[in-house]
C-alpha cells in the first residue's frame, strides 16, 4: 500500500457536501410543492366555500376580497327551493345499488381470472377494460338508443345498467386481486384442520377479499355519484342526480353560490369515503421493509 | 380443456365479461348502424351515406375533430410530462412524501364538473387569479381566461384533473422496478439521464403508455369542461354530438360524429401509445 | 499500489444508527476478499459504502489510486454483482454486459472483443440474444458477473451473489466465479454470511460483527487461530470456557486447572477449542488436561460423530466434542483430553 499512507489525514465526521447540499435542496423542493398544492386545492376549494357561504343580501364583488357577509341562507334555500333534496335521494338510492350489483357481477369473472388460467385470457382481460376507453357521451347517447329500442323506460333501471357496466372495469380488477390474494395453503390447512366450508370462507378467503370488497364499493359507489353523461342524457329530466343539477347551475343558468353549494354537496362525501379508501388500500399491503448486512 | 371446465369458466365470464361485451357490442352498433341510416328512431331506417356526407361535408365538423384532436394531445402529453418527474422524484419515500402525494392524486377524487366550478372561481374575470396579477402589477386590467380562443382554460383543467392519474400510473411503475436494478445501472457508469433513458423510461412505458391512452380518450370525449371553461367559437366532439342530438333531434349525424370520435379515440390513442413506443427505441441507445 | 484502501471508515445513518465504526481495509490487486458475518453485521453497509452508494460519514477510500471519498457509484471504479443480479429485464445477455462500457464511451471495436471473449468465458453465447428472465438463476448469475467485468474495474463487488441459488449450484458457481477470478485476475471484495464459501474462496477473510472488524487474515489462520470468541464461534464451531489465569501456561477453569502450550495474553477472557481436537481416553487416566463428563446426547454425522457431554460444572452448559468412530452411547461416562497445543485464548464475549 503506497498510495494511503498510515499518515493521511482522516477528518473526523466530516459531513459530506453534497449529501448536506441534496438534503436542503429535497427540502426546499417539498416546501415548493406544498405551497404548490395548497394553491393547487386549498384556494379553488376555499373560493367555493365562501362562496357558498355568502349571504344572499349581499353582492361580493370586485375588488372585495372576501365576502361582506356569510351565513347559510344559500344552503337553506338551495335545499327548500331546487329538486336538490330529490336528486340527493336519486343519487343516494341509485349509488348502493350500482355498487353492490356490480360486485355482485364481478365477481365470477374476478374469480375466473384470479384462479383459472384459459386460452385467451390476456384477451379477456384487456376486453374487460372496453367500458372505460369508449367517450362516455358516445356510450351514453346511443345507450338511451338502445334503452328506447328495447322499450325499458325506467330510467332507474336504465341508470342502473349503464353504471354497471361502465364500472365493471373497476370491480373485477380489484376483485381479481382480492382473489388472487387467498392463499390456497391456508384453505388446504384449514381443511386438513377439519374446518366446514363457512369456517373456510372466513379464515382463508374472507380477510384477502374483505379488503377488495369493500374497495370495488367504495370505488363505484363514487364514480356512480359522480357520473354525469349517462346520468344526464338518459336521465334528464325526470330523473335528476347531483350532478346534473351541478350542470344546469353552471351551463344556462349560472347561479355561483348555488353551484358552490352543489358542488361541496357533490365532493364532500367522496372526499371523506376516499380519504377512508386510502387507509383500507394501505393497511391491505403493509409495506415491506428489511435491513441486510 | 375439459368440456366441463370449459363451460365453468365461460359460466363465470358471462355476468362480468359477457355484460360488458354485450352492452357495449350493442352500443356501437347502433351508433354504427345509426350512422348509416339504420336504426332510425323514428321515420324508416334504409342504408344511406347522406349522413356522412352531410358530417363530413360541414364546417363545423372539421373545426371540431381538429379541436378535440388538439386538446386530447397537449393534455396526454402535458399530464405525462408534468408526471413523470414527480414520480421519478418520488420514487423513494421521504419526509412529507406521503402528503405530497396524496395532495397531488385528490384531484382524481373531485368530479369533472366540480373541478370546473372550481376553476371558473379561480380564473373569472375578477377571480382570484386575476386580482394577484394585478395586485402583482403584472397587468394593468383583468385578463380573460375564461372561454379563452385557445381551450387553454380547458387544456389547464384536463392537467389538473388527469396528472394525478398519470402520477399514480407512473409511481407504481417507477416504484417497481428494485432499486438493485437502478443501482447497478448508477455502478456501470450510467449518469441521472442516462439512468432514465436507458433503464426506467424503458420499464415504465407500459405505464405512460396506459396513461396517454386513458387521458387522451378522456379528453377528447370531454364535455363538461368544453361547456363551462371552453372556447365558444367551437365545439368539441362530444359537445357538437350532443347538440346535434338534442336540439335537432338528428340521431344519424349525431351518430356520424359519436363514431368519428371513437375513431379519434382509437387513432389518437393508439398513436401516441406507438409513438411511445418508438420514441424510447430511439432513446434506448 | 493498492486496488482498493479504506482507512477509518464510520457510517451513520440519518436514524442515528451506527453500521460502520473506524473500519480499516486494503485489499492488493488480484486479490480475493471476503467480509465475512452475520446479518446485521454491517457488511453489506460496507460494500455499498465502498461501491458509492452510501455516503462514508468519516473516512477515506481510495480505489486504484485514486482518491473516490465523496464521488458518487458512477464515478468510482468498481462494478457489483448483486444479490438480485440487477440484470436490466428488458435487455438482452449481449445488451446487459455491454451497458457499461457503452457508458463509459469505449470504443466500439474494444467493446466488441470484449463481449465476445466475456460471453466466451462465462459459457454463455448460445444465450446472448436472450432476456434475463429466459435464463436460469446459475446463468443469470454469470451474466451479472460478465457484465461487471465488462467494465475492466479495479475491483469487483460481490454482495452474497450466490443466496438465491440452491445449495448444490451454489458450489458450482462458486467455483466457477474462482476460476474465472484466477484466470482473469481481477480483484474481488466478496460478502457472505456463508462461513463456508469465505473460507472456500477468498484469500483473506474480513470477520465483521456489530459494524466493526474483528479479524482479518488467510481462511487457515482464521480458523485455526481465532482472536475473539466471536470469530471462534462464528467459523466452524467452538467450546468457550472462562479462565483464570494461574502463570506459566496454567489456566483454571470450570472445568478443572488445564495447561496451554502458549500463555494467554493480557485481554484473553476464554479458552477455545475445537470438537474435533479432543482425543476420548480411558475413564481412568490419569494425565494433564483430561476432562470427565456425561454424554447427554449424540448425532451422528457420517465422518463423525457429535456428542454434547455435561462436565461437573452445570453453569457452563454442554461442550461440543466430535468423534471419529466408535462412540460412546448417550448416558455413558467418558474422559477426554486436550492437547495443550490445541487450547487457544480468545479475548471479549460472544455477541
Amino acid at each position: 500500500m503506497v498510495s494511503l499512507s498510515d499518515t493521511a489525514p482522516v477528518a473526523p465526521r466530516r459531513p459530506r457536501r453534497p449529501a448536506f447540499r441534496r438534503f436542503t435542496i429535497s427540502n426546499m423542493l417539498i416546501a415548493i410543492l406544498l405551497l404548490v398544492c395548497v394553491i393547487w386545492l386549498v384556494v379553488p376549494f376555499g373560493m367555493a366555500v365562501l362562496w357558498s357561504l355568502l349571504d344572499p343580501s349581499v353582492r361580493w364583488e370586485y375588488p372585495d376580497v372576501l365576502p361582506p357577509a356569510l351565513s347559510f341562507a344559500r344552503w337553506i334555500e338551495v335545499w327548500n327551493t331546487t329538486s336538490l333534496p330529490m336528486a340527493l335521494r336519486n343519487s343516494y338510492i341509485l349509488a348502493p345499488t350500482v355498487a353492490v350489483t356490480t360486485l355482485i357481477l364481478a365477481s365470477p369473472t374476478a374469480y375466473a381470472f384470479a384462479r383459472h388460467d384459459f386460452p385467451g385470457k390476456g384477451a379477456a382481460q384487456v376486453l374487460t377494460l372496453l367500458p372505460l376507453v369508449i367517450p362516455g357521451f358516445v356510450l351514453a347517447i346511443f345507450f338511451s338508443a338502445l334503452i328506447f329500442s328495447l322499450g325499458i323506460y325506467s330510467r332507474f333501471l336504465s341508470i342502473l345498467l349503464a353504471h354497471s357496466v361502465l364500472f365493471l372495469p373497476y370491480a373485477i380488477r380489484l376483485m381479481t386481486v382480492a382473489f388472487s390474494n387467498v392463499r390456497l395453503d391456508l384453505v388446504d390447512a384449514a381443511r386438513d384442520l377439519g374446518a366446514s366450508p363457512w369456517a373456510r370462507f372466513r379464515v382463508a378467503y374472507w380477510p384477502a377479499l374483505a379488503p377488495g370488497i369493500l374497495a370495488s364499493l367504495i370505488i363505484v359507489f363514487i364514480q356512480s355519484i359522480e357520473e354525469f353523461a349517462v346520468a344526464f342524457v338518459v336521465g334528464a329530466p325526470n330523473f335528476t342526480t347531483i350532478p346534473s343539477i351541478l350542470y344546469s347551475y353552471l351551463g344556462y343558468n349560472f347561479v355561483r353560490p348555488n353551484a358552490a353549494v352543489v358542488s361541496l354537496v357533490l365532493v364532500i362525501p367522496n372526499v371523506l369515503l376516499m380519504l377512508g379508501l386510502e387507509r383500507l388500500l394501505k393497511s391491505a399491503n403493509p409495506a415491506q421493509t428489511g435491513v441486510k448486512g | 380443456m375439459t368440456l366441463r371446465r370449459t363451460l365453468t369458466i365461460a359460466a363465470l365470464l358471462t355476468p362480468g365479461l359477457g355484460l360488458i361485451l354485450v352492452m357495449v357490442g350493442s352500443v356501437f352498433y347502433i351508433a354504427v348502424a345509426q350512422s348509416f341510416g339504420y336504426y332510425n328512431l323514428s321515420g324508416e331506417s334504409a342504408f344511406s351515406l347522406d349522413h356522412w356526407r352531410d358530417v363530413l361535408g360541414s364546417k363545423q365538423f372539421g373545426r371540431s375533430l381538429g379541436y378535440s384532436a388538439y386538446i386530447a394531445i397537449i393534455s396526454a402529453l402535458g399530464s405525462i410530462a408534468i408526471a413523470y418527474p414527480l414520480a421519478i422524484w418520488m420514487r423513494k419515500p421521504f419526509r412529507g412524501s406521503l402528503v405530497v402525494g396524496s395532495l397531488l392524486k385528490a384531484p382524481l377524487f373531485v368530479p369533472g364538473l366540480v373541478a370546473a366550478f372550481l376553476f371558473l372561481n379561480v380564473i373569472a374575470y375578477h377571480g382570484v387569479l386575476n386580482q394577484f396579477l394585478i395586485w402583482t402589477g403584472l397587468t394593468d386590467a383583468p385578463i380573460r381566461f375564461q372561454n379563452d380562443r385557445n381551450g387553454f382554460g380547458v387544456i389547464f383543467l384536463q392537467l389538473w384533473k388527469n396528472m394525478p392519474l398519470a402520477l399514480l400510473l407512473l409511481t407504481g411503475a417507477v416504484q417497481g422496478i428494485s432499486d438493485e436494478v437502478v443501482d447497478a445501472a448508477r455502478d456501470l457508469g450510467a449518469g441521472p439521464l442516462a439512468r432514465f433513458r436507458k433503464v426506467i423510461a424503458p420499464l415504465t412505458v407500459q405505464a405512460m403508455q396506459a396513461a396517454l391512452i386513458i387521458i387522451f380518450i378522456g379528453a377528447a370525449g370531454d364535455f363538461a369542461f368544453q361547456v363551462t371553461a371552453g372556447p365558444t367559437n367551437v365545439q368539441s366532439m362530444a359537445q357538437y354530438m350532443v347538440f346535434l342530438k338534442t336540439s335537432f333531434g338528428r340521431w344519424n349525424q349525431a351518430a356520424v360524429v359519436g363514431v368519428s370520435l371513437m375513431g379519434l379515440a382509437l387513432v389518437g390513442a393508439l398513436g401516441l401509445a406507438g409513438l411511445a413506443r418508438l420514441t424510447l427505441r430511439g432513446l434506448k441507445w | 499500489m493498492a486496488s482498493l484502501a479504506a482507512k477509518g471508515i464510520s457510517k451513520v445513518f440519518e436514524d442515528g444508527f451506527q453500521a460502520l465504526t473506524d473500519i480499516d481495509l486494503v485489499v492488493e490487486p488480484g486479490e480475493f476478499v471476503t467480509l465475512l458475518g452475520p446479518s446485521g453485521c454491517g457488511k453489506t453497509t460496507l460494500l455499498k459504502t465502498l461501491a458509492g452508494f452510501y455516503d462514508a460519514t468519516t473516512g477515506r477510500i481510495e480505489i486504484g489510486g485514486t482518491d473516490v471519498t465523496a464521488a458518487p457509484p458512477e464515478k468510482r471504479d468498481t462494478a457489483m454483482c448483486f444479490q438480485s443480479y440487477a440484470l436490466f429485464p428488458h435487455l438482452t445477455v449481449a445488451e446487459n454486459i455491454d451497458f457499461g462500457p457503452r457508458q463509459a464511451g469505449v470504443p466500439k471495436a474494444e467493446r466488441r472483443a470484449r463481449l465476445e471473449s466475456l460471453l466466451r468465458q462465462v459459457d454463455l453465447e448460445a444465450h446472448r440474444d436472450k432476456l434475463p428472465n429466459r435464463l436460469s438463476g446459475g446463468q443469470q448469475q454469470r451474466v451479472a458477473l460478465a457484465r461487471a467485468l465488462a467494465m475492466r474495474p479495479a475491483v469487483v463487488l460481490f454482495d452474497e451473489p450466490l443466496s438465491n441459488l440452491d445449495a448444490k449450484l451454489r458450489e458450482q458457481v462458486r467455483r466457477e466465479i474462482r476460476a474465472l477470478q484466477k484466470e482473469i485476475g481481477f480483484t474481488a471484495i466478496y460478502v457472505t454470511h456463508d462461513q463456508s464459501e469465505a473460507l472456500a474462496m477468498s484469500d483473506r477473510v474480513v470477520v465483521m460483527q456489530g459494524g466493526r472488524i474483528d479479524q482479518v487474515g488467510r481462511p487457515e489462520e482464521i480458523y485455526a487461530r481465532p482472536e475473539t470468541a466471536f470469530v471462534a464461534d462464528f467459523i466452524g464451531a467452538a467450546n468457550l470456557v472462562p479462565f483464570e489465569d494461574l502463570g506459566g501456561g496454567r489456566v483454571k477453569t470450570p472445568l478443572g486447572e488445564l495447561r496451554a502450550a502458549v500463555p494467554p495474553a493480557g485481554n484473553a477472557s476464554f479458552i477455545c477449542w475445537r470438537p474435533e481436537d479432543v482425543e476420548l481416553v480411558e475413564a481412568g487416566a490419569a494425565s494433564e488436561n483430561v476432562i470427565r463428563g456425561v454424554v447427554r446426547d449424540r448425532a451422528y454425522q457420517g465422518a463423525h460423530t457429535e456428542l454434547h457431554v455435561a462436565t461437573g460444572d452445570a453453569d457452563l452448559g454442554l461442550q461440543r466434542l466430535h468423534v471419529a468412530g466408535a462412540a460412546p452411547a448417550e448416558g455413558a461416562e467418558v474422559a477426554f483430553r486436550l492437547g495443550a497445543d490445541q487450547i487457544r485464548f480468545v479475548r471479549s464475549a460472544l455477541a
